[in-house]
């Protein structure tokens, strides 16, 4: 295919800076990442504690955060400082050092996988770290090292409510992430590649025309079905409403997250937030044509930045009015039906493209 | 009309005069000590059980509302309040006297379990001891409390230790045998779900419940001794507001006032039972907002649309309260005789505010059906969790909302008719569910069964004729009912049978003043409910009885 033709950000950065071989490869990869890993935190830093309350403040019709500064825009570093300045509080009988680690791995883990999302080109540079061919299944496993942090917290805080938290994370995982898995395969089958840009690639020809519109070939188009499976086994992945199960504040007071505080409880809730954009771009990438929209590629990274925040917004408008369905419930549509429908929509999938093909 | 009971031809619903109940309770009868509200019979203390399940067989009193203790100078007394739930006209007190220097009576437990509560707080308070009760422990005071306060002998100046420590610590238990791997929960006395601060104390088996057990008194405030040592005119109505400070005051108010009433012998004027009526309905309105609003709260997690909403709702309805009594919770609007003032001017404003508000309210309500009702997720959640069956729930005196929704046909408002509900044309809801989603179904419906009810009291109040506004009736300055006289009067509050027993010594206070309160009872069944559920069940059951701790705790 023709990825390999894109210049990637790391390179683009060498090229730059005139730094060859080696050197140059080391030098860009630490500035690109430190560039794109800024740009997540800060969609969390605007999501966290502004977006989020705003967007829910209008589900919920009332004001919310609009006294500080323009649109209330300045609460962003005032809880900053807010949550920073609180004091750390360390319960008798944790489990340290896990308890410690736990609160590090959830963003690290969600941070890492954006470091094969093809992010589209902003002018000349294009925003994606690395594309290896094996880069879809890097994602996902990026992606699960959460539930290892969740069952991490769950287990070292020494408190009970945490430890269901830590239980209902492994349980939620495993009944959602191979119906999520085995849904991303059925994309696979129509790329014929794991490589990012590649199925970004696949996506970019045209599907139909209807009265002069070109109708791309996203896969959310091709395949709607799957589109659906797919985003309903992300929402359960990063465990959003309706599948917030391993935190069911009204339940279990925050599960893994009780007994958090300060800077710690900040990463915990970073870590989620990352994961929720983690979550648009891998659903932006494998359904929704990645980067592309009208106009010129350049201007390809506005788009992706437009679907990941309008994935957001899909997990706050669902947050706002669907209710929370009971751990049993979620296993046995997790088991029973996800898995059962993303197998068939694999299998149809095989011999639909190997017919046609 | 709909407020006519449907005839039912059993044995047990024909009612029967004093003297029949005496011919069949025999030689239990010692004595005959008839209250204001029914006729009483003073048995043995050995002979409670005897005695109650004669009735409840026999006889066909079904619903055992409360337990009211109390010491005498020469005696400890419990009173049994018995009534139907078929027609909680009925009623008999089966008063039970119990020696002074060795209280003991027979526990009612076994005949019902709701007398498993009461007794206990019998024993708290006054210090009676039940023979044959499963569990006499203290209830709403501390384990290490010293001393029985409603009792002649308390020393209220004697310091009270009640330190941690002193508490059993359950989480140091190791709860695993051979057979069970079971886990101990401590749920409150802070925790999101509890609405208050109540704890319930569970044992879990993985994610399932295996036993829970309602710990309450966190919110204790001495309502009874504080009403007891207030005089009847003025004193003890503000009270009432703070036992179910959900907004349902009113509903509260009149719980005492139509008691008070009763003992005095004093008639209210027709216009303002009307205007207590409408009052009433929107206190319910109000109190059947914020537990749809808590309970999605439970359902659907702390950031949802629909507690905004039904908040919002609740809002308006508050708005119109606050014109009416001029306070938003704590209204203390009823006075004995009537209310304390006229609707507020212009009252052409206030009519149409009213008014404004019922018309938007069936657009609310279908919001609510689309939203919460309607939903799949929240209509798996809740349909067949947390059973409660009919014949459990009466075993357990639940009332209200909790009752209706086992499809138990049981409202005082219609049943036993006060203020000015039997003049209007309204219908009990009820549901046959019995689960978690049925409970909500009945508080929803409900809320539109006010609404038609405060629509016909404006329509009346608009055309009333200006100088026959009586609010007050004439009430003596100072109140004294005659010595030795006892009532026990209920109301539909907002979530049950909210009843007053008051024992009149002839001086301006009451002897004794006891407060049969809904959620007391209701709460009693949680655990039946939940046995065997899932944890978020047993949140949803929580949810769906709609507790006040405050009047839980009094």
């Amino acid at each position: 295919m023709g990825a390999s033709s894109v210049q990637l950000f790391p390179e683009f950065l060498a090229e730059v800076l005139g730094l060859p071989g080696v050197l140059g490869e080391v030098v860009g990869a630490l500035i690109a990442a430190a560039v794109v890993g800024n740009i997540v935190l800060a969609f969390t830093g605007v999501a966290g504690p502004w977006a989020k309350r705003k967007i829910t403040a209008a589900f919920t019709d009332r004001l919310a955060v609009n006294r500080v500064g323009p649109f209330g825009l300045l609460i962003i570093p005032a809880a900053a400082v807010q949550l920073l300045a609180k004091e750390l509080i360390v319960p008798e009988g944790v489990d340290r050092p896990t308890w410690d680690i736990a609160p590090i791995i959830l963003p690290a883990s969600a941070l890492l996988g954006f470091s094969v999302i093809p992010m589209g080109r902003l002018g000349p540079i294009n925003f994606q770290l690395a594309d290896p061919e094996v880069g879809f299944a890097l994602v996902f496993a990026f992606a699960s090292i959460a539930s290892v942090s969740l069952v991490m917290a769950g287990y070292a805080s020494n408190n009970k409510y945490s430890l269901l938290g830590g239980l209902r994370a492994v349980a939620q995982n495993l009944a959602y992430e191979i119906p999520l898995i085995v849904t991303a395969m059925s994309v696979v089958i129509f790329a014929g590649t794991l490589q990012m840009s590649g199925i970004v690639g696949a996506q970019t020809e045209t599907l139909v025309t209807i009265a002069g519109f070109d109708i791309p070939a996203w896969y959310a188009f091709v395949n709607p079905f799957a589109f659906v499976l797919f985003l309903t086994a992300n929402m359960a992945e990063i465990g959003r409403n309706p599948f917030d199960i391993p935190e069911a504040p009204t339940e279990i007071v925050a599960g893994y997250q009780t007994e958090y505080s300060s800077a710690y409880f900040v990463l915990f809730y970073l870590g989620e937030f990352v994961h929720i954009f983690l979550g648009g771009a891998i659903l932006a990438v494998t359904f929704l044509g990645g980067a592309s929209g009208p106009g010129p590629e350049s201007i390809g990274f506005i788009w992706f930045v437009v679907k990941i925040w309008g994935f957001f917004l899909f997990t706050q408008w669902a947050r706002s009015a669907l209710p929370r369905v009971r751990i049993d419930q979620l296993i046995e549509i997790g088991w029973k039906g996800m898995l059962v429908l993303s197998f068939a929509n694999l299998v149809l999938t095989a011999v639909i493209v190997g017919v046609i093909a | 009309m709909s407020l006519e009971r449907p005839d039912t031809a059993d044995d047990a619903a024909v009612e029967r005069t004093p003297d029949e109940l005496e011919a069949l309770l025999g030689d239990l009868v010692v004595d005959r000590d008839d209250h204001l509200n029914a006729p009483g019979f003073v048995i043995r203390p050995d002979t409670v059980q005897e005695t109650l399940s004669l009735l409840k067989e026999q006889a066909g009193y079904d619903h055992l509302s409360v337990v009211s203790a109390q010491e005498y100078e020469n005696r400890y007394e419990s009173i049994y309040h018995l009534k139907k739930y078929d027609d909680p006209t009925q009623e008999v007190s089966i008063v039970v006297p119990a020696d002074k220097d060795h209280p003991v009576s027979e526990s009612a437990e076994p005949v019902f379990r709701t007398a498993d509560w009461h007794e206990r707080e019998a024993y708290d308070l006054i210090g009676i001891e039940y023979d044959d009760h499963p569990d006499l422990r203290r209830i709403l005071l501390p384990e290490t409390w010293q001393g029985h306060p409603l009792s002649m002998d308390y020393d209220q100046d004697r310091p009270q230790i009640a330190t941690l420590p002193e508490h059993a610590n359950p989480l140091q238990e190791h709860h695993k045998d051979d057979e069970s791997d079971t886990m101990f929960l401590n749920i409150g006395p802070h925790h999101p779900a509890t609405h208050g601060v109540l704890h319930l104390k569970t044992v879990l088996d993985g994610e399932q419940v295996v036993d829970v057990e309602p710990d309450i008194g966190y919110l204790h405030r001495s309502e009874e001794q504080m009403a007891q040592s207030g005089t009847y005119r003025h004193q003890i109505m503000p009270y009432p507001d703070r036992w179910d400070y959900i907004s349902a005051g009113l509903l509260n108010e009149w719980a005492y006032a139509r008691a008070a009433e009763d003992l005095a012998d004093i008639e209210v004027p027709e216009y303002a039972q009307v205007i207590r009526t409408m009052g009433a309905e929107m206190c319910r309105i109000a109190a059947h907002m914020l537990a749809l609003a808590t309970f999605a709260l439970d359902i659907n997690g702390d950031f949802t649309a629909t507690f905004m909403y039904a908040i919002n709702d609740r809002e308006r309805v508050q708005n119109l309260l606050e014109d009416l009594t001029g306070q938003r919770l704590m209204f203390n609007y009823f006075r004995l005789g009537g209310v304390v003032w006229d609707l507020p001017e212009p009252r052409e404003e206030f009519f149409s505010n009213t008014r404004d508000f019922l018309d938007q309210l069936p657009e609310s309500v279908e919001e609510y059906h689309n939203l919460v009702t309607s939903n799949e997720i929240f209509q798996m959640r809740t349909i067949d969790t947390g059973i409660l069956p009919p014949e459990v729930a009466k075993n357990y005196g639940a009332t209200g909302p909790v009752a209706r929704a086992s499809g138990i046909d049981y409202d005082l408002r219609r049943d036993d008719p006060y203020g000015y509900y039997d003049e209007l044309d309204w219908d009990v809801v009820t549901e046959e569910g019995c689960d978690n989603f049925s409970r909500l179904l009945v508080r929803m419906r409900e809320v539109e069964e006010s609404a038609k009810i405060i629509e016909q009291c404006v329509d009346l109040l608009e055309d009333w004729p200006e100088d026959e506004r009586n609010i007050q009736a004439n009430v003596p300055r100072t109140l004294r009912p005659d010595d030795d006289t006892e009532i026990y009067r209920a109301v539909e509050g907002a979530k049950g049978e909210l009843g007053i027993y008051i024992r009149a010594d002839g001086t301006d206070k009451p002897a004794r003043f006891k407060i049969r309160s809904p959620c007391f009872s209701n709460l009693q069944t949680l655990p039946e409910m939940s046995n065997g559920e899932y944890i978020p069940d047993v949140i949803a059951a929580l949810g769906s009885l709609d507790i006040v701790l405050g009047e839980v705790d009094r």
